[in-house]
């Protein structure tokens, strides 16, 4: 019965990742897509859908069926129909670069590419397809045996009713779905139109909302990690670059010993993530703290962050914050080196306010830029802030800072329970891919690189 | 399209993983397989070198002229205990110049055991290495690639002899809490080293200001000492008393209550394969203890397993008790000194309600490798017995305040009259010797203890900070903690 849904979802999913213009493509993508479910489903010995199974390891399964189903129905897209169906043409001109031909013969690319290729796979694959093999095991690093877990390593992350996993995530893609489908219908320039558009970040809103209620709230749970990465991720990106903008924006005057202050701001960069905990620490720690003890001198309580929630996640996001600063100012200054100076002027000249010009000249020509530190402090936010966190926390109070990173190497290396961390890695490394996928998405033909 | 496409590619890497490798995972190498193919690739050089030292030791008198490296990997790394042990390594080496010992040191017992294990399935493991005493069913546990274990049985190795190189045994002169709490079917397994429990330690000037002469040694002593604390005018800072947010706190209580950790007499007649965290006495203990922190008196640094934070409080003079490892008896007293205050060390405060049972001892051993040649293992043996030769384990107890690990450095330290002088040296060792030999004040064996510990400690920072139900709350933790317990048997119970 799960085995037949999966290959049905399998077909379904292909078909349309293939693109469905003809009933040869669309069956051919299907086909491609069963092959896909099966692979997936035969690989994990069809456990998911074993007695034994908690119903939501089937909700899982199928979803994983299902993704693996659009991957190869994409891949086979991608490997056969790329000149075909005409959908190619990038953002990077792609036929100028096909042009281009090797006399030494079609493997010789090849060989130019090795060392990097090599270094990929030895580094980066072969350890995420091992944490991937991982993620459905109980495991641990010297231990006589192997437990085989199927999908519970993921599913004991989620709440235990099935419908709820199921339809709280495919609601929340039909209301994105639906949405984009209104965004293109609505004839330009009307009011629909507007409001589509305005609408449209409702969707990701929705996305979050419904994760939320899809991961189990109850101890031990998930939700809570959730929350704490969306809350410290969200602010440490969102802070930073505002600061780090700011700041770029008032030390690229020209002003007496401006170098001097550009090298003191860029210090903090320099600094591990440890190390800022550890500062951190020292100024606000209730006990010895500077700001505590200045407090008490002037006769003030000093909360102390480690008891309250939104106190120490503010802290972390701080800490954070000022540790990306000096990175974001360096770049950001970069930038504005790239902004038209005669598009300013002409502008000044035509009467536009400085706000004007910030907000309509300079903010666009920033673009690339803003994308780059957008996801370079997004990386941050999720991967580095462990040793921060370990430095001024260690999740306290009560969980309320253990981000997702944090919990991952308390159970998968503190506890040295491998599988159960491998899973969480994994949730996380999906929710990276989700997020990048979205931000390309969202600055297709938005963020100009110069040029033509 | 192009970066969507490379990212597919690895997505479709990883599915046909998936598929292709189900079938190897029965054997019980799984974890190390990766390891082990790459770092033989890696390491090739070094593997022939070791190879060649244990065919030379292999091969007997020939051997005499080369040295014998003896690794020892210990998890410490501030600079007096790792200075004491690279001190005696160094005396050993020249009274036996046959031997070098080579001693590692690692941030913690944690990295040690992973790092001993990574080496152990590459070939080239260390001789002696450090453990601590709540993984020692996991050290015990452990094999290697091949299904070997990864450790011997210290007691098997000495095979009864009385000197090894002519180093006198020391192993039957081991303090009894120790033997008592190490010992598994009769056998040593490992050569005791670092061991503590915990003890209080007051601010005597404050204690006397509040008309106290003797620090309290009951929790309703603790209670009243505090009423009579904070209410002085200028009453510490922060609070009366503190101690780390560590499982092991827990579990000293629990023996004090006579209360056990887990099944099969803690873990001691047969595997554990039942946690008990929502035991009456667990219960009253978390109870006294969130009452104590509701009435402002017990002091919560907010951060969980926090001994920099609660020793820098007493240090400070924030708090006026601090109740902590007796490992630190030296460092607590003299800077009680330094900041101008006077440090008495008393027993762990019990619960006089219930009749004491004793406290347990905390720290860790040295455990030797498995599969040695005959010459490393004597090697290795002697350096062991003479790293805690009378001389040595005096000293080690005079820098750091583990207490002296054998009888005989008792007795040492007590003709040369270092007691005398230094009354709280002697606090650790006394109340462990008041302990019963019953399994609940012996202490426990249990697979996943850290993790376990980490349920606790979690359980204890939610009934602290969010002022829950103590017992609901535990009973929560009780079904984590079981988890913990089912997922370790699962995978090394019988």
């Amino acid at each position: 019965m799960g085995i037949v849904l999966g290959l049905i979802i399998g077909a379904v999913v292909g078909g349309l990742a293939y693109g469905y213009r003809t009933v040869g493509q669309a069956a051919f993508g299907a086909v491609a897509g069963v092959a896909g479910s099966a692979a997936i489903m035969a690989g994990l010995g069809f456990c998911m859908f074993a007695d034994d199974a908690e119903s939501t390891e089937g909700v899982l399964g199928l979803a994983l069926a299902g993704a693996v189903g659009w991957m190869f129905a994409a891949g086979a897209r991608a490997a056969f129909a790329q000149s075909g169906d005409g959908d190619g043409g990038g953002g990077f001109g792609e036929s100028e670069i096909r042009t281009g031909a090797y006399r030494l013969g079609w493997w010789w690319p090849w060989v130019l590419l090795s060392p990097t290729l090599i270094i990929l796979i030895f580094f980066l694959y072969w350890p995420a397809i091992q944490t991937f093999r991982l993620s459905t095991k109980l495991t641990r690093l010297g231990a006589p045996r192997v437990g085989e877990r199927c999908l519970a390593n993921f599913s004991e992350l989620l709440v235990t009713d099935p419908a709820l996993v199921a339809a709280l995530p495919l609601a929340a893609i039909g209301v994105i779905w639906g949405m984009a489908l209104w965004n293109n219908r609505a004839a330009p320039g009307t009011v629909a139109a507007a409001i589509a558009r305005a609408l449209q970040p409702l969707g990701i809103v929705v996305l979050l909302l419904a994760l939320y209620f899809v991961f189990e709230g109850d101890n031990g749970g998930f939700r809570q990690i959730y929350v704490n990465t969306l809350i410290v991720s969200v602010g440490t990106v969102a802070l930073s670059m505002i600061f780090g903008l700011a700041l770029a924006y008032l030390t690229f005057r020209r002003v007496r010993g401006i170098t001097v202050y550009r090298t003191l701001l860029i210090w903090p960069y320099a600094i591990s993530p440890p190390i800022a905990g550890i500062l951190f620490f020292m100024i606000f720690n209730a006990t010895g703290g500077i700001l505590a003890a200045l407090a008490e001198r002037w006769g003030f309580d000093f909360p102390d962050y480690t008891q309250d929630a939104s106190l120490a996640r503010f802290t972390i996001i701080l800490a954070s914050v000022w540790k990306l600063l000096g990175y974001n100012l360096l770049f950001f200054l970069a930038g504005l080196q790239t902004v038209p100076r005669d598009q300013i002027e002409a502008a000044a000249i035509d009467g536009a306010n400085a706000w004007n010009r910030f907000r309509l000249i300079v903010l666009p020509a920033l673009g690339p830029i803003s994308f780059f530190l957008l996801i370079t402090n997004l990386t941050y936010s999720f991967f580095d802030v462990y040793g921060t966190i370990d430095f001024l926390t260690r999740g306290a109070p009560a969980g309320a800072t253990s981000v997702a990173i944090y919990e991952i190497i308390r159970v998968g290396v503190d506890n040295g329970d491998l599988g159960r961390g491998a899973a969480q890695s994994v949730v996380l490394f999906l929710a990276v891919i989700a997020l990048t996928a979205w931000q390309f998405k969202q600055s297709e033909g938005r963020i100009s690189y110069g040029g033509a | 399209m192009r970066r969507l496409l490379a990212l597919l590619f690895a997505l479709m890497l990883i599915a046909a993983a998936c598929g292709s490798d189900d079938d190897s995972d029965d054997a019980g190498d799984d974890t190390g397989e990766d390891t082990t193919t790459e770092e033989t690739a890696a390491d090739d050089g070094a593997e022939d070198d070791a190879a060649d030292e244990g065919d030379a030791a292999d091969e007997g008198d020939e051997a005499a002229a080369e040295t014998e490296t003896i690794q020892m990997w210990i998890g410490f790394a501030d600079e007096a205990r790792v200075g004491f042990s690279e001190d005696r390594a160094a005396a050993f080496n020249a009274a036996h110049p046959e031997y070098n010992v080579e001693v590692t040191s690692f941030d913690s017992y944690n990295t040690v055991f992973e790092q001993a294990q990574l080496a152990i399935d590459e070939g080239n493991p260390p001789e002696i290495i450090h453990f601590f005493e709540a993984a020692t069913q996991e050290a015990l546990d452990a094999v290697d690639s091949d299904g070997n274990p990864i450790f011997a049985s210290v007691t098997e190795a000495t095979a009864g002899r009385d000197e090894i190189l002519g180093e006198p045994v020391v192993l039957d002169d081991v303090v009894s809490a120790a033997t008592n709490y190490y010992t598994i079917d009769g056998e040593l397994y490992s050569m005791p080293w670092n061991t503590s429990s915990t003890v209080m330690f007051s601010n005597m000037d404050i204690l006397s200001e509040a008309g106290i002469s003797e620090p309290p040694t009951t929790w309703a002593g603790v209670e009243e000492a505090c009423a009579a604390i904070m209410a002085l005018p200028d009453a510490p800072s922060q609070g009366c008393i503190t101690w780390p947010n560590h499982g092991w706190f827990y579990e000293q209580s629990l023996g004090q209550m006579g209360a056990d950790l887990v099944n099969n007499d803690n873990g001691r007649s047969g595997r554990a394969t039942e946690i008990i965290l929502n035991s009456p006495e667990a219960v009253e203990y978390m109870q006294w203890w969130s009452d104590l922190n509701q009435s402002g008196d017990y002091v919560y640094t907010g951060v969980q397993r926090d001994w920099d934070g609660t020793s820098a409080a007493f240090l400070a003079q924030n708090v006026a008790m601090l109740i902590y490892s007796s490992s630190d008896t030296t460092v607590l007293t003299e800077g009680g000194v330094e900041n101008g205050f006077d440090v008495s060390a008393s027993p762990m405060p019990y619960n006089q309600d219930i009749d004491y049972e004793g406290n347990l001892i905390g720290g860790a051993t040295l455990w030797l490798a498995n599969g040695l040649s005959e010459a490393e293992q004597d090697g290795a043996l002697a350096f062991l017995n003479f790293f805690s030769n009378p001389e040595n384990a005096a000293e080690w107890h005079k820098v750091t305040g583990y207490i002296p690990i054998t009888n005989s450095a008792v007795s040492l330290l007590e003709e040369e009259g270092w007691y005398e002088e230094n009354p709280n040296s002697l606090v650790a060792s006394t109340q462990l010797n008041a302990a019963a030999a019953t399994p609940a004040a012996t202490g426990a064996f249990v697979g996943n203890f850290v993790a376990i510990r980490d349920v606790v400690t979690a359980a204890i920072e939610d009934i602290l900070v969010n002022n829950v139900d103590v017992a609901e709350r535990m009973a929560t933790a009780q079904d984590e903690a079981q988890q913990q317990l089912d997922d370790y048997n699962e995978l090394y119970g019988e």
